[in-house]
């Protein structure tokens, strides 16, 4: 059984008087440990299925199925409980909170998650540690370079050992040389530790170190192959 | 726990913004302290004034109806010299009383053989009159003379009747009034001495007669009233539900009063005291709501990203109002906290000035004091900062709102 599984999913935005059809019927599914992109122009829909996988939206249409479970019907505590405990999200802009160490950033899902400090804290070094922050665990975000953010941000999102990582453009605010120190971090973890990641990209540079390329354009699959990594 | 942190940091972050509110939940803090503390005072000085100097004590007892119709007919609600005896007997018996006075009122003209003019008296009980009228600790307010008990015929005059009249201590008049059954009666009275009533509407009226006396100039061997002075932490309203069944077991008519029902100048200025506090207590409740509001509506535009980050990695709804809670509780809690610093200086600073005013109706200045109350202040501050906490539910309920999506997006 795949992990993820999007069934005839369509995505629909009023923009004023006109409806912008964001996706229009996806099928697609993710296996456990696959280290997927999602590449396509601005406007593609890249975002908007990455948000239905991160059950951050809901579907105009059609069902998101989660390591078996239909998500469609889930009230938005059940939502957040499944976002908590089985989605990591990276964003573009890190979104990190700001009055926040790195540490406590990295322990906030777990801290909300109803997890005790002490534990809370270990996994959170630990994470910390594997992302190469263990120095700067106490400094809080605007001390910290934007690599160095977006690190921080990775072990926010794996902390709680989730299903799966959503990584919207994770690279598009950093320079080249550490965009690609970024991707080959989530290389990393994911061939290290099975942890499954799909972000979407516009940089065909970091292209050749996915397993799984699908092309998006107009809200559509154009194509879904694997990558030659 | 993460989110008090939040809450915390985010106050201290916008420190400059925060600070504004906090300083206006702390004036109004500070203004409702010390109005409060100030009517307080100003309720125990009248209390104290309505108990002993006016001789109202803690209750009062009369014949049911004197109350209502006493002054058009005192005869029909004279309590007899036996009657008088049993009940101070019955009273005095209990726990919480300390003493029982009776008196007698009378009215009519006083006259130092050339000028007449109304005068309304008690007659007392010199020494247990003097009993009452003596104050628990110091009075600043006034200084006060009592009868001799050794002298029948003497009594104290007001100063502004004095003045009238042109009499002073060693002086004499001569009072007429009409006795019980009708006839005229005049008596003389040696003049011991003056005092100001503290009060201008009957510093030119009042006469303080010996109830003997006043029982010779109505022909009477009986008194109007009786008045009992509890011990000062004995509540009147209690005492008065206690006696009435042992008052009737007794077959004892009697209707009571408290000093407080029988004070109209205390009603009358604890009505307007609490009358302009619930004024001032509201205008500080919209203010520190709005002060709230204004802040943590500020503080959610700004935080929006944040709020759709929080959002995202699982906090609920509830979390994201709690969030915002916390913050308009902390908020509150600091103001509330810089208000009882302001308020112990403030009112430290007008406990020790020696300031002093001429209160209206009053004939001599009081001092201005403020009661400064801890207790209050805590009860206070808990419900300032839940008002702020409640407060800060409008703009954080409109945060909790927001959609994921759209609030990952806002720039």
């Amino acid at each position: 059984m795949s992990l993820i599984q999007l069934l005839r999913v369509t995505k629909e935005y009023r923009l004023g008087r006109t409806t912008v059809h964001a996706l229009r019927g996806i099928d697609l599914s993710f296996e456990r440990g696959e280290f997927a992109a999602l590449w396509g122009p601005s406007g593609s829909g890249k975002s908007s299925l990455l948000n239905l996988v991160g059950l951050v939206d809901v579907p105009t249409s059609g069902r998101v199925i989660l390591d078996g479970r239909d998500t469609a019907g889930l009230d938005d505590g059940e939502r957040a409980g499944l976002r908590n405990r089985q989605i990591g999200i990276v964003f573009q802009s890190f979104n990190l909170i700001s009055v926040l160490t790195a540490l406590e950033n990295v322990m906030l899902p777990l801290t909300l998650a109803g997890t005790s400090s002490a534990t809370a804290r270990h996994a959170a070094l630990l994470r910390l540690g594997q992302v190469g922050l263990e120095g700067q665990a106490h400094q809080r975000p605007d001390q910290l370079s934007g690599g160095q953010r977006q690190r921080v941000a990775i072990a926010r999102a794996l902390v709680t050992d989730p299903l799966v990582v959503i990584a919207d453009e994770p690279t598009a605010n950093l320079d080249a040389a550490t965009g690609h120190q970024i991707i080959e971090l989530m290389r990393s973890l994911n061939r290290s530790q099975s942890v499954t990641f799909v972000f979407s990209t516009h940089d065909p540079r970091l292209l050749d170190a996915v397993d799984r390329l699908i092309r998006i354009s107009d809200g559509r699959i154009v194509d879904a192959k694997e990558a030659a990594a | 726990m993460i989110s008090l942190t939040i809450a915390l940091r985010s106050v201290w972050k916008n420190r400059r913004r925060s600070l504004a509110t906090l300083l206006s939940i702390a004036v109004g803090f500070t203004a409702i302290n010390l109005f409060s503390g100030y009517i307080q005072d100003t309720y125990t000085g009248l209390r104290r004034t309505a108990i002993h100097y006016e001789g109202l004590g803690h209750v009062t007892l009369a014949k049911p109806g004197f109350f209502e119709r006493g002054g058009v007919n005192p005869a029909k609600y004279i309590i007899s010299r036996d009657e008088l005896q049993r009940l101070r007997r019955l009273i005095e018996a209990q726990p919480e009383v300390q003493l029982t006075t009776p008196l007698l009122g009378v009215s009519g003209l006083v006259s130092n053989g050339k000028i007449s003019t109304i005068f309304i008296a008690d007659g007392e009980e010199p020494e247990s009159s003097a009993r009452l009228r003596a104050l628990p600790g110091e009075d600043r307010i006034w200084q006060q003379d009592s009868l001799d008990p050794r002298r029948s015929s003497s009594g104290l005059v007001s100063t502004g009747l004095a003045a009238l009249l042109g009499v002073e201590a060693g002086g004499s008049a001569t009072l007429l009034s009409t006795t019980l059954e009708g006839q005229t009666n005049a008596l003389d009275l040696d003049v011991l001495g003056t005092w100001d009533t503290g009060n201008s509407a009957t510093n030119d009226k009042l006469l303080r007669l010996p109830l003997d006396y006043v029982q010779r100039l109505l022909d009477t061997e009986g008194a109007s009233r009786l008045v009992v002075l509890l011990h000062p932490e004995a509540s009147a309203d209690a005492f008065r539900a206690r006696l009435a069944p042992l008052l009737k077991e007794a077959g004892i008519e009697a209707e009571m009063r408290t000093w407080e029902e029988l004070s109209v100048f205390y009603r009358q200025v604890k009505n307007l005291f609490d009358l302009i506090f619930l004024f001032l207590f509201t205008i500080v409740f919209i203010v520190v709501l709005m002060g709230i509001v204004n802040t943590l509506t500020m503080s959610v535009m700004e935080r929006v990203r944040e709020i759709g980050t929080l959002r995202a990695i699982g906090m609920r709804r509830t979390g994201i109002l709690r969030l915002f809670a916390l913050e308009g509780g902390v908020l509150g809690l600091l103001g509330c906290a810089a208000g009882v610093a302001f308020t112990f200086a403030i009112g430290s600073i007008i406990n020790g000035s020696g300031l002093a005013y001429t209160p209206p109706s009053s004939s001599s200045p009081v001092p201005l004091t403020v009661a400064i109350r801890p207790v209050q202040m805590l009860v206070l501050m808990g419900l300032l900062s839940f008002v702020s906490m409640l407060a800060a539910c409008i703009p954080a309920r409109r945060a909790a709102q927001l959609e994921i999506v759209d609030a990952l997006g806002h720039v």
